[in-house]
């Protein structure tokens, strides 16, 4: 199997006999790497939280940054290459002021997925005179939350899952299988985690997940879920929560307010 | 002393000796009025349809006046030409819009939209005064003026094009309760539409520029409807 591979996984825009292309698979490989990262949607608002590996305890926790702002109404979490999200961060934060700005209304969470998804099949040669904007596939998977006029949404990007490319997905544990095709196509969940621990953290979810889940319970099942599958032991400093409301739009919690939601785990 | 490109005058003079000046305008003013009128639930978007080039009529019946897909009404007064290029440009925007967001445009998203579109062209702007009418994300009538350069505002009542200067002062009296000692309230259908026949009736008196019929759109919550009428085609 290896030997086949060899012979094409080094371009980035050569299939394998088996209609395979080994370099975006291989980026999967890396959003395995990444740390744990849950994301849970709810009729009040969606719910990121993300584990934050600190190594030292020289390290300073707070700069460690893997929940970001794109607009008001639109964050978002990665897992995997965080460098790599730099680029599509700036992409969609671009995507988000452009509508604004056109259109003097906030873009749809759908809109911007798809516009980080349009950037993430640009990489290797460009064949329509279009721009490459990254030498190899993108290392990343995001979690988009927001809100628009459909209600609260998370998204899940990655440049490949399983044996699929270049496709977003609406995420909810009621999909038969998580780790079925899709084919270019999204589906709906509600609840969806990605990184290192995503398997174990995405069977609790489907245990645990319930429609009527009210913002704070969405919280408290995040962190328990991030809990569970940690290595360290779940603390403030360790991981990061934000939300995504119609009424704060995207809001980092403060210690305070972690603190609060990390004690009533215990 | 203004710059001279041929100072001899040579082979650039007339007949009495005075410089010819050899400039192509682009823009032409086709004349015509538009008006709109924003009401609770309900927004009238008026115009009249005769074409005009200096003291000819081109055609009688060019409406400048148009329905837009995302159900909001575009009235265009100016040069003719720049409408027809501009509408066509705005229904191209529109169509995208719905491709890529699966959904219609909001009134007032395409009113923003009308503006980068219009600003876009800012050092050679289409000649195009227009105001764009439709219902909001409330439901409630909206009106948009704009400069030919894309700087707007949203109105409660607007006139534009060759009688604006004889109409808006009129929309001022009888819509913004201008010089009455009553308060401003926003007008039933039945009165809009009183007003705007009368004041196209009035201005087709004094105004070369407009006449020959009026086309009345009134948008609604549940769609676009057209009225004609005839005005005086002297």
């Amino acid at each position: 199997m290896f030997l086949t591979r060899s012979e094409y996984d080094r371009g980035v825009n050569t299939f394998s006999p088996e209609g395979r292309l080994f370099q975006v698979e291989y980026a999967l490989e890396a959003i395995k790497l990444g740390s744990t990262t849950v994301g849970i949607q709810s009729s009040h608002g969606v719910v990121l939280a993300v584990e934050k590996r600190v190594t030292s305890t020289l390290m300073e926790a707070s700069s460690v940054e893997k929940l970001v702002q794109i607009d008001k109404h639109l964050g978002c979490a990665m897992s995997g290459l965080v460098a790599d999200a730099r680029t599509m961060i700036d992409h969609a934060r671009i995507e988000a002021q452009n509508h604004w700005f056109t259109y003097d209304e906030n873009v749809k969470v759908e809109s911007v997925t798809q516009s980080i998804c349009e950037l993430a099949l640009r990489f290797g040669e460009s064949a329509d005179g279009g721009e490459a904007k990254m030498s190899r596939p993108f290392g990343i998977a995001l979690l988009i939350a927001g809100v628009d006029e459909n209600g609260p949404q998370l998204y899940v990007f990655s440049e490949t899952y399983n044996l699929n490319r270049f496709f977003y997905h609406k995420v909810s544990c009621r999909s038969v299988s998580i780790e079925g095709f899709f084919l270019g196509t999204y589906t709906q969940y509600d609840a969806k985690a990605i990184g290192s621990g995503s398997e174990g953290a995405q069977t609790e979810l489907q245990e645990q997940y319930h429609k009527s889940l009210t913002l704070k319970e969405a919280q408290s099942l995040a962190l328990k879920v991030l809990k569970q599958v940690m290595e360290e032991k779940l603390n403030v400093s360790n991981v990061q929560v934000a939300t995504v409301t119609v009424q704060d739009g995207f809001r980092i919690l403060n210690e305070a307010e972690l603190a609060e939601t990390v004690n009533s785990l215990a | 002393m203004p710059y001279d490109p041929h100072p001899n005058h040579e082979g650039f003079l007339n007949s009495v000796g005075s410089p010819i000046q050899h400039r192509f305008n682009p823009h032409t003013d086709n004349g015509g009025t538009t008006l709109a009128i924003a009401g609770k639930d309900f927004c009238l978007v008026a115009g009249d349809t005769r074409q005009s080039e200096g003291y000819s009529i081109n055609t009688r019946y060019a409406p400048k006046v148009h329905e837009l897909s995302n159900g909001s009404v575009l009235a265009t007064s100016g040069m003719y030409a720049d409408s027809v290029n501009l509408v066509l440009n705005i229904e191209t925007r529109l169509e995208w819009y719905k491709h890529k967001h699966n959904k219609t445009m909001s009134a007032t998203a395409s009113a923003q939209m009308l503006m980068t579109v219009l600003y876009q062209k800012r050092f050679f702007p289409y000649y195009v005064f227009n105001i764009l009418g439709g219902v909001d994300e409330k439901g409630e009538g909206c009106v948009f003026s704009y400069d030919p350069v894309g700087c707007y505002r949203r109105e409660t009542y607007q006139a534009h094009g060759s009688s604006a200067a004889l109409i808006q002062p009129f929309l001022d009296n009888q819509c913004g309760a201008k010089h009455q000692n009553i308060k401003e309230e926003l007008l039933t259908l039945d009165q809009a539409m009183k007003i705007t026949k009368d004041a196209f009736a009035s201005a087709t008196e004094r105004d070369i520029y407009t006449g020959d019929y009026l086309e009345i759109f009134v948008i609604k919550k549940s769609g676009v409807t057209k009225h004609k009428f005839d005005l005086k085609k002297d």
